[in-house]
């Protein structure tokens, strides 16, 4: 099989995969408790009343023809209207996207930064105080809860030293950027001084992680064949370690990193609660709370689609690094 | 206190038999469970117009109480007779509990409304608020919460409004009165500009109420129909500067108040040249600050509005952001981030009372929380039994040791200094050995009872809902658990017409902006309410009158012409 042929394919899988969340998503909501007419409608509002609003939300039309409308709807970028404010969902939807994007990005970087060197620190200096430190460090970063870690960071370096802003975005990092061009540096230093905190509670559990994995790779290639040949060749140690094992040991640790991107877009729900960070995760959460339907099925299908794409690219990357996986 | 209690029986009897002895082993509000009324009573309660037999304690004399004369009184009497049918477990008064910085002056208000135009910066001119969400879009006539009440009141405004109590106050309008039954003409003030610069006009006031009691004007079907009861269309006066408001049905006593609440007026020809989106992301309203930005669920910026028609606002800027998360609310005031925060929890009271630069200002709210009993299911058919669970309870306790002392015993369903308030009835006091009593009179000893309660919906509802099934649970002959409710689901089942579907026994809250007692009890406690839990043809006949009748139509506090509405 092509590389072509395999990317088509696995593109196909990829849109069958959408359709499925599509799907999924949108029968959620006749499987949920809860009517949204009840959050639209005061509560004492007659039935009357209450019909007249399912009426306008179309809420009183058959499951099939709300389901060809919602996928035509979509099919043209239509994600309907929010219950609750009456503003296109994809519009919010897409607003709030990229505050999600940037925490994850952000959270991937502090993550990807910090674990690699402690993973390899952890395997070259094994039993030594260092891989202690770092091992002892990726247990409590896995074990910590992330809503924990927020608020006492919160309290800590915002609250008591005021090191940090509590919360909140500050900036968007487009923004930031734009003005940095400029020569206008505040605009990235208020930038960072909102996300930092967000970003390593967010990137905690995803540091932990990676440094184990990095270790364990790590060991795994120093203990093979080719290491040992290297050595016996005389190639300094330095390069026995960064340029033959940690090359290998990052294959997979890029593939974990790619996807956990996509994970930490979706699960970045918990962290943009505690520091209100105006973002998808955010949204959802409101969005269940009041079944405000249109908002819930765009935040998840663009999650969804977001992730699909992200396991597309790593695919690629791997069948074009390993020609072997195509077949 | 015992005479008390005969005027309460006396009431009662003449009442028409609605309510018996047995009730009155309910109303000791004011040292129950003292004594005279141990052993009184047996009885069934029927239900709508329950009928009831004496029993026990034949020594007391009956006395035929007077018949109501006003309103006031016909509301009155009506939370007499609900604290002697107990419906409800009856338990506290929410606070509205605030955070402040000390570089504002500002107090709370009872309505729960955050009023931007009374706060004064004493540093800066900007002040920002953070509430636990914001707005659900900003057309004013397509919303029903605080949350968002706070935000696009900061740029319209009403006919009415109301003072920090709660009194009836003027805003657009400058005159009000009843022209017949069924008619009331709002005087609209001169002078008044919307923030586009047009000058506000009486059709734009017709053009507002219209828009929210009927149909298809303004491209809504507005939630808030309700909200203004019974009326049903505007008119503007020929030859004055006035708008007539029209309610079908005769005379409507609560109007003024129900304008004094809702209703807020926008400007016809912005509304008819914009689509909703439009409406709901920008404001062009005549109050005290125009909007500066709006992004959408992270914050609304406000600038002050120089052509205000009273004296421009203390404060030059105004944004108001959310934190869902209480402790980051909490924090972002202790950190200096924000000037005022709503909902404190309890727990956090400390720290924003003694950080040296943040306050508390809490106020009773509007908001009663209870347990409803559902009045035609077992074991809650008995008045007895539904007695014995609020005897149950020691609600000072709770109010002490989970709510930190936030909040206000009640023992009927209106709320002191609402219209209709009965100053004589008080909250049930523990007494455990009488609701052991009762339970055994009532003939379900034994019974199994699940409290259902929403989470996080309102303060610490979990927590009072643990200590209520917790203290019943104490008792000899009933035992109680609690069931977690995600709200949703809850509402949908309390909420499709049909009270049969629901669960038995629920905790739940219940806002009333309009300050009369009417719209907590007709749609709670009446036997049509779209929320109720219990049917007496005597609290449905006593409301009855109370709703044909007119009230003093005074414009201020205590204004038995107002009404109010709901929230969660």
């Amino acid at each position: 099989m092509s590389f072509g042929r395999f990317l088509l394919k696995r593109v196909l899988q990829g849109v069958l995969v959408v359709w499925g969340v599509i799907t999924a998503v949108f029968l959620l909501r006749f499987i949920t408790p809860g009517n949204p007419v009840d959050f639209v409608a005061p509560l004492d509002a007659s039935q009357e009343l209450r019909q007249q609003i399912a009426a306008e939300l179309g809420l009183d039309q058959p499951l099939y023809i709300q389901y060809f409308e919602y996928l035509f709807g979509l099919l043209q970028g239509d994600m309907g209207y929010s219950y609750l404010s009456g503003q296109e969902a994809s519009v919010i939807v897409f607003n709030r996207l990229p505050a999600t994007v940037e925490l994850a990005v952000a959270a991937t970087i502090v993550a990807v930064v910090l674990s690699i060197p402690l993973g390899v620190i952890s395997a070259t200096r094994r039993h030594q105080p260092a891989d202690y430190g770092a091992t002892t460090f990726s247990l409590l970063g896995i074990s910590t809860p992330n809503f924990w870690l927020g608020i006492m960071l919160l309290l800590v370096l915002s609250v008591q030293f005021d090191v940090f802003p509590v919360g909140r975005r500050g900036i968007p990092f487009v923004d930031a950027f734009t003005l940095l061009l400029q020569g206008n540096v505040s605009g990235m230093q208020l930038w960072l001084s909102h996300i930092a905190l967000p970003a390593i509670t967010l990137g905690t559990y995803f540091t932990a992680l990676i440094t184990r994995l990095t270790r364990s790779g790590m060991l795994d290639e120093l203990g093979k064949s080719y290491v040992r040949a290297a050595r016996a060749k005389g190639i300094p140690e330095t390069l026995v370690r960064y340029r033959h094992a940690l090359r290998n040991t990052l294959i997979p640790v890029i593939t974990v990193v790619g996807l956990q991107l996509g994970t930490l877009i979706g699960g970045a729900v918990i962290t943009e609660q505690v520091f209100n960070w105006p973002g998808l995760g955010l949204e959802v959460i409101g969005a269940v709370n009041a079944r405000d339907w249109p908002i819930l099925q765009g935040s998840l299908i663009v999650i969804g689609i977001g992730f699909v794409l992200v396991n597309i690219v790593v695919d690629a990357l791997y069948a074009y690094l390993d020609p072997r996986v195509v077949d | 206190m015992t005479g008390d209690n005969v005027d309460r029986r006396s009431f009662l009897k003449l009442a028409g038999g609605a309510a018996a002895t047995a009730s009155l082993a309910g109303c000791a509000g004011d040292g129950g469970g003292e004594g005279t009324d141990d052993g009184t009573g047996t009885g069934t309660d029927g239900g709508g117009g329950s009928t009831m037999t004496e029993g026990g304690d034949e020594t007391e004399t009956q006395t035929e109480q007077a018949e109501p004369e006003t309103r006031e009184e016909y509301l009155q009497r009506a939370n007499q007779v609900l604290h002697d049918e107990a419906p409800w477990i009856f338990l506290n008064r929410q606070y509205s509990v605030y955070g402040k910085s000390n570089r504002i002056e500002w107090e709370a208000r009872r309505d729960e409304r955050i009023d931007a135009y009374e706060i004064t910066p004493t540093e800066g001119s900007d002040v920002r608020i953070t509430q636990s969400q914001l707005d659900s879009g900003l057309d004013p006539h397509d919303h029903r919460e605080t949350p968002t009440d706070n935000i696009v009141l900061q740029s319209y405004e009403g006919l009415l409004s109301r003072d920090a109590e709660g009194n009836v106050t003027e805003a657009l309008s400058n005159g009000y009165e009843r022209v017949e039954d069924g008619r009331v003409r709002f005087m609209i003030r001169e002078g008044v500009t919307f923030h586009s610069g047009e000058e506000l006009t009486p059709a734009d006031v017709a053009f507002s109420v219209n828009r929210i009691v009927q149909e298809n004007i303004g491209g809504l079907v507005s939630p808030q129909s309700d909200q203004l009861a019974g009326v049903t269309s505007a008119e503007v006066v020929d030859g004055e500067r006035a708008v007539d408001v029209v309610s079908e049905g005769g005379i409507n006593p609560i109007v003024f108040s129900l304008f004094a609440t809702y209703c807020d007026i926008v400007q016809q020809q912005w509304i008819e040249d914009n689509d909703s989106a439009t409406i709901n992301s920008d404001m062009n309203g005549t109050g005290p600050f125009q909007l500066d930005s709006y992004d959408q669920g992270v914050s609304v910026s406000y600038t002050r509005y120089e052509d205000y028609w009273r004296e421009p606002a203390p404060a030059e800027t105004l944004e108001i952001t959310n934190a869902a998360e209480s402790s980051t609310r909490v924090n972002q005031l202790l950190g200096g981030e924000t000037d005022i925060i709503v909902n404190v929890p309890p727990q956090d009271a400390g720290r924003v009372q003694n950080s040296g630069d943040t306050s508390l200002s809490a106020v009773p709210s509007t908001r009663v929380i209870y347990n409803a009993m559902v009045y035609n299911a077992e074991p809650f058919d008995s008045v007895q039994f539904r007695q014995a669970m609020n005897y149950a309870i020691d609600l000072p306790s709770i109010i002490e040791n989970i709510l930190s002392g936030f909040a206000d015993p009640t023992g009927q369903p209106t709320l002191e200094g609402f219209v209709g308030y009965n100053s004589d009835v008080g909250p049930y006091e523990q007494n455990v050995e009488q609701a052991q009593q009762l339970v055994e009179e009532s003939g379900y000893s034994g019974a199994e009872i699940t409290l259902h309660t929403p989470v996080g919906r309102y303060l610490r509802d979990l927590e009072i809902a643990q200590a209520v099934a917790g203290q019943i649970d104490e008792l000899e002959n009933v035992s109680a658990s609690v069931e977690q409710r995600e709200f949703g689901q809850l509402a949908e089942e309390l909420l499709d017409g049909d009270i049969s579907t629901g669960p038995s026994f629920y905790l739940i809250g219940w806002g009333n902006a309009t300050f009369d007692a009417s719209q907590t009890i007709i749609p709670l406690l009446t036997t049509d309410g779209a929320l109720t839990s219990y049917s007496n043809e005597e609290v449905d006949g006593l409301i009855e009158s109370a709703q044909s009748m007119g009230g003093s139509d005074g414009g201020s506090g205590g204004d038995s012409n107002s009404s109010g509405n709901s929230s969660e």
